[in-house]
This record gives structure tokens, sequence and C-alpha cells, in this order.
């Protein structure tokens, strides 16, 4: 693999051939990525795929007169490129002109160790990782009787190099490594079977808990056999630390300026309002220690920062790239996002988690009399919408008497609003936890009070 | 000019059952895309982009190893079948059919293209963007944004295996996905439409952008009108055409054979039986000519087919690949499937439906005297494993006295796939179809899914307010 240094001034060296090609009054910007990854499933003892990945790209945005354009090609040489260049700029000729399309011009940055690269990721072999993968199914297996098999057990890691170069003299590059490891273990008794998970992530192999992930996968799928609904109700939830990251993301859609902008946020017009409980404070923070989506800059090179979204359930600012940032009256905020070289860049989280308050998630669940503790969500692409902020989700779980969780839940939903939720939220744990897809959600365990939950019988 | 020649295709799979394996296979792709986007009027995104690459996989028992680039030099593909090749064990070996060269299978032209997407100007796509804009604004003041999203990809592949077989294909797919938000008094609400086509930009003939921009708009602003709905189980008609998502998601993922053969399915080791009502006749069917999810050779290389799921309401058939074929000992089904070279086939979908029944879909709910009609049915999530399943009901009605009466918001179908098939008490004829983009195993690949109006005698409710 290319090194990120070489990578960059390859990606310098062209921006200066497109600029002749493209003509003077367009701007140029030049986006590459190369990926090296493998990833391991496991099954049954056995290897069930060994996937080698090798991809690389490079995109292409052209500014004239405001109008964007862009074009991507997988060819690293300049022959594909240019081609790039010139589809880019005849789709820019097409677009509709809008003053705020602007890329970033030369930004001092401080990059330091971000922790976000280890070379353990590529000295370790394949073999070694798949024995990590068959480690895990055997471990989760060997938990309890009732746990006999899994239905997949994952272990992948991967090796990436990004540059971005653009006309305007940004240019930059970076390394990071990431690898993770998860398992959806099957617990059954009788007829019934329930779905467990659990996961660890790093950026080095021997960051992983095999022995925790194991043991608390198979607990969640062992602690919800029995389960049966219950009679619908208004009550106090409490969100597991997993489920409650899941909600992050629909706080991360609404809190992206694109989707303020674009009328697709329940939080649109809200900055400086209590929009939670004083207990829930926001922060994205791109340059967390060894996160999973921290860089030393954004995907169009503006330098990653931290910066709280919402202070004591205050809302304070939204996620911006240059884009929003400039139709908003404001700078960016470095959460200028694309999945890969094929996009141009939108806005979206780097790190966003809801901080930290006080409490294990046994004591949270010991204040409630009578509740809910969540412990899978479903249905959280389409139940948790993020444009009118309503809420319908089915869920498991565990209903609470008296401070302890008893009768295992299925077939039953939570609804509601998410303004509701924030502001019904009367208290955060402190067992923070990043969900690794996806982007990087994290969150702790959090009581709700209030919410619908509908079931039968 | 063909992707890869059969020498070298031979000479991939010979290297990447090196080491021993059972079957090996070449997949190589060229694409070329096209997406537009428009939003608040203006065209905002206009990008294309084009990609080559291959794909090199062995199977050895359950195990598979695939490897792939971007790159289709033979130094290159060597390079990627050693990769593949290293996780083979060593001593099971395969019976390899490359003492011939490679048999090139007849390419086949189901899909008829009219209006090819190379031919069809820019300018014109960014037209059809504006003609569904504007017909959403104009049905109605309360429309305040309007996304329009088009999309059109060609893709050719070469498929070669350790068989001796080799097979080219040409896929052109376009789609255009229309959403409309409509908001007053704080409310907001939102409507989408999605049609598409395995085929070129004739799709607008039968879909005129200004009818898909009206249509999404109209579901925005009926919404806006709708009382929070009701919880509690209670008789449910699904409406013709999307609501065939529920059946996909609930009973097809539990169809396909990686889910049975992992007992990670409900449906597993019950072929012969009674799953469903007798009314339920179910198919995958990717030969119905230029459906969204159809195709001519699956991405394995084997001929598309019509496969019957269930018939009177007995379980018939499963849908596989060409490794759970090998494994199991029966025929390929034609639905291995792949997102791009990228990813490695798996069991999957194409148009998966109900068949059409006898019933009028009016006289259906004519005969319902209380229950949810759902009109549109939204993303949804079902636990393979238990069958259990949740489904937003993005456009829905209560029905009262056989008549369709108020629009209800944020009701969700909670319920469970198995018990809802055989809960089906009424079919009706008029069958129709919804496009989607069918994730599994993180790749996305277009599927069509269809049925006719339907009733489910009860189904919990998922909503904010009791029933009054």
């Amino acid at each position: 693999m290319e090194s990120h240094a070489d990578l960059v001034a390859r990606l310098e060296e062209w921006v200066e051939r497109g600029r002749a090609l493209v003509g003077a009054g367009a701007e140029l910007e030049l986006y590459a990525q190369e990926h090296r990854g493998l990833t391991v499933r496991v099954f049954r003892g056995e290897v069930e795929s060994l996937r080698y990945a090798h991809s690389r790209g490079v995109g292409v945005r052209v500014l004239r007169e405001g109008r964007l354009g862009y074009a991507y090609c997988t060819g690293f040489d300049w022959r594909d490129c240019s081609r790039a260049v010139e589809e880019a700029a005849a789709n820019a000729r097409f677009s509709a002109p809008d003053e705020h399309n602007l890329l970033p011009s030369q930004v001092d940055r401080t990059p330091g160790d971000l922790g976000i690269y280890h070379p353990e990721v590529e000295e370790t072999a394949s073999r070694d990782k798949v024995d990590l993968a068959l480690r895990l199914e055997k471990l989760t297996i060997s938990l309890d009787p009732r746990v006999k098999r899994v239905e997949t057990a994952v272990y992948a890691d991967g090796v990436s190099v990004v540059a971005v170069a653009n006309s305007l003299g940004v240019s930059g590059s970076y390394r990071s490594s990431d690898c993770h490891c998860y398992v959806f273990p099957i617990a059954e008794d009788g007829e019934e079977s329930q779905t467990g998970f659990s996961f660890d992530q790093g950026v080095r192999p021997s960051d992983l808990d095999l022995e925790r992930v194991a043991r608390e996968a198979a607990e969640r799928a062992l602690c919800l056999l029995g389960s049966r609904s219950m009679p619908s109700r208004r009550t106090t939830v409490v969100l597991d630390n997993m489920v409650a990251a899941e909600f992050m993301g629909m706080l991360a859609a609404a809190l992206s300026a694109e989707a303020v902008l674009k009328g697709r946020s329940f939080l649109a017009g809200k900055r400086g309002e209590q929009v939670a409980s004083s207990l829930v404070t926001v922060v994205d923070d791109g340059l967390l220690p060894g996160g999973p989506s921290t860089a030393p800059f954004d995907d169009e090179g503006v330098p990653s920062r931290r910066k709280e979204l919402i202070r004591d359930g205050v809302l304070t600012g939204y996620l911006h790239n240059m884009y929003t940032a400039s139709r908003s009256g404001t700078q960016s905020t470095g959460n200028a996002t694309r999945s890969s070289f094929r996009e141009r860049p939108g806005v979206g989280a780097t790190n966003l988690f809801l901080c930290e308050g006080k409490g294990a998630r046994e004591e949270l669940v010991r204040g409630v009399d009578d509740g809910v503790l969540i412990l899978q969500v479903v249905g959280a692409h389409a139940g948790a919408n993020p444009v009118s902020g309503e809420i319908s989700l089915g869920a498991l779980g565990l209903r609470i008497k008296n401070g302890e969780p008893e009768q295992p839940l299925r077939e039953i939903t939570l609804a509601g609003k998410a303004l509701e939720f924030l502001r019904q939220t009367v208290a955060v744990g402190e067992d923070l936890r990043f969900l690794p897809f996806e982007g990087s959600l994290g969150a702790p365990t959090v009581v709700v009070e209030g919410v619908m939950v509908s079931g039968r019988g | 000019m063909s992707l890869l020649d059969r020498d070298t295709a031979a000479r991939v799979i010979r290297t990447a059952l090196s080491r021993g394996g059972e079957f090996a296979e070449l997949f190589a792709e060229r694409r070329s895309g096209y997406n537009l986007r428009l939003e608040e009027g203006k065209v905002e995104e206009n990008t294309s982009g084009w990609e080559t690459g291959a794909g090199i996989r062995v199977i050895c028992g359950e195990s598979v190893a695939y490897a792939y680039t971007n790159d289709l030099s033979l130094a290159s593909l060597e390079e990627t079948a050693r990769a593949a090749a290293a996780a083979a064990k060593a001593g099971r070996s395969a019976v390899v059919g490359l003492e011939k060269p490679l048999r090139l299978l007849p390419r086949r032209e189901d899909h008829p293209v009219r209006l090819d997407i190379d031919e069809f100007p820019r300018e014109r796509k960014v037209e059809l963007l504006h003609r569904a804009d504007q017909a959403a604004r104009e049905a109605g003041s309360r429309i305040v944004q309007v996304v329009v999203v088009l999309g059109d990809a060609r893709q050719e592949v070469f498929i070669a295996n350790s068989l001796g077989e080799a097979v080219t294909d040409l896929r052109m797919r376009v789609r255009m996905v229309v959403q409309a938000v409509a908001a007053h008094e704080g409310e907001i609400q939102t409507g989408h439409e999605s049609p598409g086509i395995l085929g070129g930009y004739e799709l607008f003939q039968e879909f005129p952008p200004e009818e898909v921009g009206r249509a999404a708009a109209l579901q925005a602003l009926t919404m806006l009108e709708a009382r929070p709905a009701p919880s509690g189980p209670m008789a449910v008609v699904i409406a013709n055409g999307t609501g065939g998502v529920l059946f996909h998601e609930a009973c097809g993922h539990g169809l396909e054979a990686d889910a049975v053969y992992k007992k990670a399915s409900v449906f597993a080791g019950r072929l012969g039986e009674k799953v469903a009502s007798p009314l339920v006749n179910a198919f995958d069917d990717a030969t119905l000519v230029n459906r969204w999810g159809s195709f001519a050779y699956d991405d394995e290389g084997v001929r598309a087919g019509r496969t019957p799921l269930i018939r009177e309401g007995v379980l018939v058939g499963y849908i596989n690949d060409r490794k759970r074929a090998m494994r199991d000992g029966t025929e390929p089904t034609g639905n291995g499937r792949r997102q791009s070279y990228r990813h490695v086939p798996i069991p999957r979908m194409s148009n998966t439906y109900i068949e059409a029944g006898r019933e009028r879909g009016e006289d259906i709910i004519a005969d319902t005297e209380l229950g949810l009609y759902a009109r549109k049915l939204g993303g949804g999530e079902v636990n393979p494993v238990t069958g259990d399943f949740i489904f937003a009901v993005t456009e829905g009605y209560m029905i009262r006295g056989g008549k369709v009466a108020e629009p209800v918001k944020g009701a969700t179908l909670i319920g469970n796939g198995p018990r809802v098939l055989l809960d089906i008490d009424a079919v009706g004829s008029d069958l129709d179809f919804d496009t989607g983009m069918c994730g599994k195993e993180g790749q996305a690949v277009p599927v069509c899914t269809g049925q006719p109006t339907l009733r489910v005698r009860e189904l919990v409710v998922g909503g904010t307010t009791e029933v009054v």
C-alpha cells in the first residue's frame, strides 16, 4: 500500500494538472482513499467466510461559478483521473448555481498523535485473526447449555489511507487502523429462541476483550428466554446503553445542519432552546483519542474538533460542513463526511455521544419501582424518524418491579416523540459505550419517564 | 470489448484452486452510473462514476474465501487468486472442468431496453427531476420540501467458474425516488414514491415524473390530517403494492437457503408443511420482464428462474445459491446475487410476491367492520430466528363499518411472520409491485416486493392512543 505522504504528493500533482483541464475560474478537489481489510466469519467451528479487500479510488469535485459537479473512478493513474476531472466539469454545467458551494482554503492544523493507527493489524497473520473469531464463537457457546449455537461470529479489521488536496492549497493525509469483533448467540429453551449480541472494537487485535464479548452476548440472549408481551401502558423505561446509542443515530441525523436547512429535522429552529432535560449534554468530538471516527481533518480537509451540541439540555449548535456553514453564516465544525470516494461530502457526526451522568445501570434500574428495561429495539431505521421526531419501535427487554428486572418481554413497542424522550429523561448513567456501526455513536444507560409501551395481553 | 478473455479467466481459476477447494469462480465487472439529486428545486448533486473490479472465490466445504481488486491486469488477478487460495484447506480438491476452453453460455436478451441510458441526454435527465418536483409542489401549499433522486447504472459482468462455464451479461437499471415533506402548524409528514426498472428511460412512459411527484405529495398531505394511531390488536388490511415488503422481510428472508441451513429461520425443516393460510401462494421470480429485481443470469452465472415458495399454504421451496445447492444436493434456483465485485454472492430474493387471489380489494375493506388499512408500509425489521417483526405504516387509515375512514399516523405493525401468514383470511386480485433495495450482510441489491390487497385477522398495532 502506498504511504499516505506519497499519496498526498501525487494528489497535489494531479490538482495542478487538473487546473489546466478545467481552466480558469474553476476550483478543484481530489479525494483519494485506499483500503485493505480482512473479515472473518465463523460458524460451527469452521471458517464460514474469509474476505480480503483491496479497494482504491479517487473522487473529484469541480466548482465553477457555484455549480458543483462530481465524478469518481477506481483507476489510480492520471489517465482515469483526468477523465474523472473532465466528467465532473461536465456535470457541473448541469447543476444549479449556489454561492455556498465552497472549498476550504489553506488551514493550519496540529495533528498530534490521535491514536488511530497501530501496525499490529498489518503485522498479525491472517491465521491468528481466524483464531480470534473461532475463539469468540467457542467462548460464547461454552457459557451456558442453553446457548448451543451462534448465528454468526465475526472478526474484522482494516487499514485505510486517506488524502485530500484542493486548488486552494489544502492538502493532507492520514492512516488509520481499526478492528472489531461481534457475536450473535442464540439461546434456546424448548420451542423458544432468543438472539443476543455484543461486540468490542479497537485499533489493534489485542484491544479486543473476547471473554467480555462472549459473556455479555450470551447473557443478553439468555435473559430474554420466557418472554411474553405485556398490556399497553405509559411507564418508565430504562434504555440500555447500546439501545440509547442507537437513539443517538436519530439525534445525529437531526443535528446535521443540512437536515436543519432543508426542513428535515425535528430540531430545526430550536437553537438556544431547552430541548432536553438538564441532564442531557451531547458532544461530537472528531479528535476523541482512538475513537472509531477520529481523524485529523474531515472529508473535505477541514481540521477536526470537539464541540458541544446540547449543553445541560439547551441546544447550542449543529453539525456543519463548508456548505452548510456558509449558508448559516458560521464556520465549518469539521463535520464533512462521505462514505467513500464515490460520494461528495455531506454532513455527519464523527464520534457523537451523550455525556455520562452518575450511576451504574443496576443503580438506575433500582431507582425504578415499575417500568421496563429495554435491551433491544427493532426497526430503528424506519421507526425513529429524525424528520418528524416520531419514535415507534419494536422492543425486547425486561419488566422492572420494585427496582428489580423480572419478566422478559417481547412483542412490545415504544412510541412517542424524540423531544418527549429528551425532556422526560430523569437519569443518565456512567457506562458510556460506543457502537461501531454506521459511524461512531455513544451513550450511557438512560432513564425516561412516561413512555407509551404497547403490547397485547 | 469483453472485460476479460476466457484464457485469462481459466488461468486465474486454476491458480485459485492451486491449494485445494471444490469450486472457484471469477466475477469481473465494469460499471458506470449517473446520479442526480434535486432538493429545494435545485439540482445539487450531479455525479458520474465508473469502476472496474474482479472478485475471486474459492469454496471449500462450508468455507468461502473471497478476494477482490480494482486492477484487472493478469498479474493483479493472479495475486488476488493466490490470496483466495491461501484460505483453502489442503486435501480437498475440486473436479475441475477446465481441460477444455471455457464454454461461453449464450447471451440472453430477456429484458429489452428501449431508451438506453447512455443515449438519453444529460439535459433530459435533469428535466425529469424538475417535472417531478414541480408536480409535487403544485399538489398543495403545505408541501415544504421535495427531494427527487434519479439514478441510472450500466453493469457489464463476466463470470467464469471451475465447472468450465463462462457467462456475460449486461444489466441496465433506472430508478427515481421522490420524497415529499408536508408541514402545517408544527406537524411534519413525509410521502414517498420510487418507480424503477431493469431497463432504460422508457420507465417514465409508464410512470410520468409528474404522477410520481404528485403521488408522494398527496401521501404527505393526507398524513398531515392524520390522528395519532390507536394501539392494540385489530384486523389489518394491507394494500397491494408496498405491503409486499412485509412478506419479503417477515417470510422471504426465512426462505433463503443460508438462513435455513443455519436454522436462523422459522421455516427451517418445514418443507411440505402447512405454513400459511390456504389462500396464500407465493413466488420468487427473476424472470418477470423488466422488473426492477429481475435479471437474465444471476451473479453466479445461473439462469434466472421462477421459484414457487408457498402453494396453497404449504411450504414448497427455498431459494439458494450455488454453494447451498452444492452442499444441500439440490439444483441452484438462480438466486446467487451480490452487490458488486466487492461482495460474496449469497442467496437473495429477486421479485418476491404473494400471488393474486379472487376477491376485489374494495370488497375486502367492505367486509371489515373495524380495523386498520395500511395503505403504505415503510421499512421494518425482523428477527429471523423468531420471525417477530415490526413495520412502520407510513400511510394508514382506520376502517370503520367497512369503509376507509380517518387517516392515522405513527402506527406500527408488530407480529410474527409465520403467525401472520396463517392469519391471512382474504386475498385480493389486485397484485402490484414496489421497488426496493434489500440489505443483507452489508450488501444492497435491487428487489421488487409484491402482493395483492390482503387482510390479517388480527395484528398488534403499536400506536399512541386507545382505540375509539
